[in-house]
């Protein structure tokens, strides 16, 4: 498998961006229309305390990926009310259109007092084309459990067959690594199934990717693709600890792929998603989005700084 | 309406010595009969850290079945751990309610967290004792009750049953936060979930009980007993805001049910207040009704919710 970079395609300090946001577009998703590619990302604000809230917008580009047609001037959805799993923040945003109506699964923050921060999924619905969101309900659809304690959250989720398939991260518990320095956290991809995309049967706490790089490995956001009838998965995988400026410890892109949706074979090898020495991914390759396009199958990232400086496309040569 | 005698307080946590972690509140009393005591399951503090925050542990205390004023032990130790670094009971397990399965115990109960925005949240775990309720082991890091989206947060206040073998849980779960005073104050309203195993649930998402006094009322300790063919449901209720006071505190309040799912409320017949004087004579609240050698008691928190202790009412007359 071998992926053609194709460069930076939005920097969001080159654009104004809704809710007072003013750098960062993550975990870029892709909804694709007849004549455009709406991508939803999530950005950020600073709110009265100077800590981060993220808010979701997108843009639209034309399928070359060369011309931004809009962006989002707009509240994409509101922020949780007091005290809800969402309350501080939505990353990332996985979206489906199921019927008429679009499907945005979020990735909820809230903060907490002795580990940084708690996350669940949450369902939101549009019903008019992935313009406005509106949640189902104040809290999630799928949070902690007994096998999987905390942090919750990077949902994907793909239709196969009648049944939804959601693939999350999990966290297994929240460690310290050196004596002063705050809690960091470990978490795992795991895997639920639903008939109606709300209420969902978990494998709670199993974790169903191999770790490469050793039981602190940390994987996020699972992307999964059928091709060539395999089931392809990306994610991206870290050191747990010393992760954001050492760039060897920090987010580079995993692979994973299967034939049955249960037992899923790593494979970083075929991968081959290097950063560019000097470039905007020079050092870190994170929160990976796969989807088909005009018949081409396409990779959205982040690149340094988990996409402060925005995200970037790769083409799969074929 | 039912006539209840009341007994006096029981249990003083004041009164009980070298225990570090037991020095005051005695909330949510829970019963596990056993052939010759009773033993009373409750939640309780160690005294305030620097920064006036509690966290809370359960505990026991066994009476003697032949004189419930007696008390036989309290409990050495705290019957379950506090939750690991970032666990949904990191700091507190209240309340706590007890059931016996075959040969082990089982207690469902409340695990606090800190929040920013909000002073905590709570969701429901399970623990399981093989030695006759002395001591309970987690069955998994997280909750087995947790947030769902018309119950976001503030799952507590679990009460276990089992009826025509289906296991029954009553909670409560918060409606929203309310500002009260520039202060988050939790609405919360009563739910119940079922399960064929105890570990695995179906919420029934609705609000059992219409409410009374206002729309945010709060209501908790929903405690169900099933006597002369039908469900008797105690529980306490209180208004939003001001509630820490004698009017608009806690109450004990009543409703029966045929199929433990429609609820009629009836206040009026639950038959206990507050006393004109005396450590109940603010609010009372968290009761708990179990059936003892043909006398059927209640349990219940009196002032400032259980920080001096519980006492006891006994019935004249049936529940029916």
């Amino acid at each position: 498998m071998e992926w053609k970079k194709l460069g930076r395609i939005f920097d969001p300090t080159q654009h104004a961006l809704p809710n007072d946001c003013t750098q960062f577009a993550q975990s870029p998703q892709a909804l694709v229309f007849n004549d455009f590619v709406r991508i939803y990302f999530s950005t950020r604000a600073l709110d009265q305390y100077g800590k981060y809230l993220s808010h979701i917008a997108f843009v639209d580009m034309d399928k070359s990926f060369r011309d931004v047609l809009r962006v989002s001037d707009h509240t994409v959805i509101q922020l949780g009310a007091l005290g809800c799993f969402d309350e501080h923040g939505i990353f990332p945003f996985s979206v489906l259109r199921h019927g008429n109506l679009v499907y945005g699964y979020t990735s909820g923050w809230n903060r907490r007092v002795s580990v940084s921060v708690d996350t669940a999924i949450g369902l939101a619905i549009s019903s008019d084309g992935g313009m406005t969101f509106r949640r189902i309900g104040d809290g999630p659809v799928l949070a902690s459990s007994l096998g999987e304690p905390c942090l919750v959250g990077d949902p994907f989720v793909k239709v196969i067959g009648d049944t939804f398939h959601m693939w999350y991260i999990f966290g297994t518990g929240w460690k310290r690594f050196t004596i002063d320095g705050p809690p960091d956290r470990i978490y795992k991809i795991g895997h639920a199934v639903s008939q109606d995309g709300i209420n969902w049967r978990k494998e709670d706490g199993r974790q169903i990717v191999a770790d490469r790089i050793g039981s602190d490995e940390s994987q996020a956001l699972p992307t999964v693709i059928g091709i060539d009838g395999r089931l392809q998965m990306f994610f991206c995988y870290r050191q747990s600890s010393n992760f954001r400026t050492n760039k060897e410890r920090g987010y580079h892109i995993g692979h994973a792929w299967s034939d049955d949706l249960i037992d899923w074979t790593r494979d970083d090898s075929h991968m081959m998603l290097e950063g560019s020495p000097g470039e905007w991914d020079s050092d870190m390759q994170c929160y990976p989005h796969v989807f088909e396009c005009e018949g081409k199958i396409y990779l959205l990232y982040n690149g340094n700084e988990f996409g402060r400086y925005g995200f970037g496309l790769a083409v799969l040569d074929t | 309406m039912f006539q209840w005698k009341k007994l006096g307080k029981v249990f003083t946590p004041q009164e009980v010595e070298g225990r570090y972690w037991l020095k005051e509140f005695a909330q949510a009393p829970a019963t596990l009969v056993f052939d010759d005591f009773v033993r009373v399951y409750f939640s309780c503090r160690p005294q305030a850290d620097n920064n006036g925050q509690y966290v809370s542990y359960s505990a026991y205390v066994d009476l003697e079945r032949t004189n419930l004023f007696k008390i036989r032990r309290v409990s050495e130790q705290p019957i379950l751990h506090l939750g690991g670094l970032g666990e949904f009971d990191e700091f507190g397990t209240y309340p706590v309610s007890v059931i016996r399965d075959g040969n082990e115990v089982r207690a469902y109960y409340a695990g606090w967290t800190r929040c920013e925005s909000v002073p905590f949240n709570v969701a429901i775990g399970c623990a399981v004792s093989r030695d006759e309720g002395l001591f309970f082991t987690r069955i998994g890091l997280g909750p087995v009750l947790t947030y769902s989206p018309d119950e976001p947060f503030v799952l507590s206040g679990p009460k276990i049953r089992r009826f025509n073998g289906l296991w029954y849980l009553w909670y409560i779960a918060g409606r929203k936060w309310k500002i009260v005073s520039g202060r988050p104050e939790p609405v919360y309203k009563i739910r119940m979930a079922t399960s064929n195993d105890g570990i695995c649930w179906q919420k029934l998402n609705k609000d059992l009980i219409p409410d009374r006094l206002e729309e945010d009322e709060a209501q908790a300790s929903p405690d169900v007993f099933y006597a002369n063919g039908k469900y008797h449901m105690f529980y306490c209720y209180r208004y939003s805001s001001d509630y820490r006071g004698r009017e608009k505190g806690y109450r004990i309040g009543y409703a029966s049910s045929a199929n433990l799912i429609d609820w009629v409320r009836d206040d009026d017949k639950a038959g206990i207040s507050v006393s004109s004087e005396g450590w109940d004579a603010e609010m009372i609240s968290y009761p708990h009704v179990f059936e003892l050698d043909g006398r059927t008691y209640l349990a219940y928190l009196g002032n400032q919710v259980g920080k001096y202790g519980f006492g006891l009412a006994e019935l004249q007359g049936t529940l029916e």
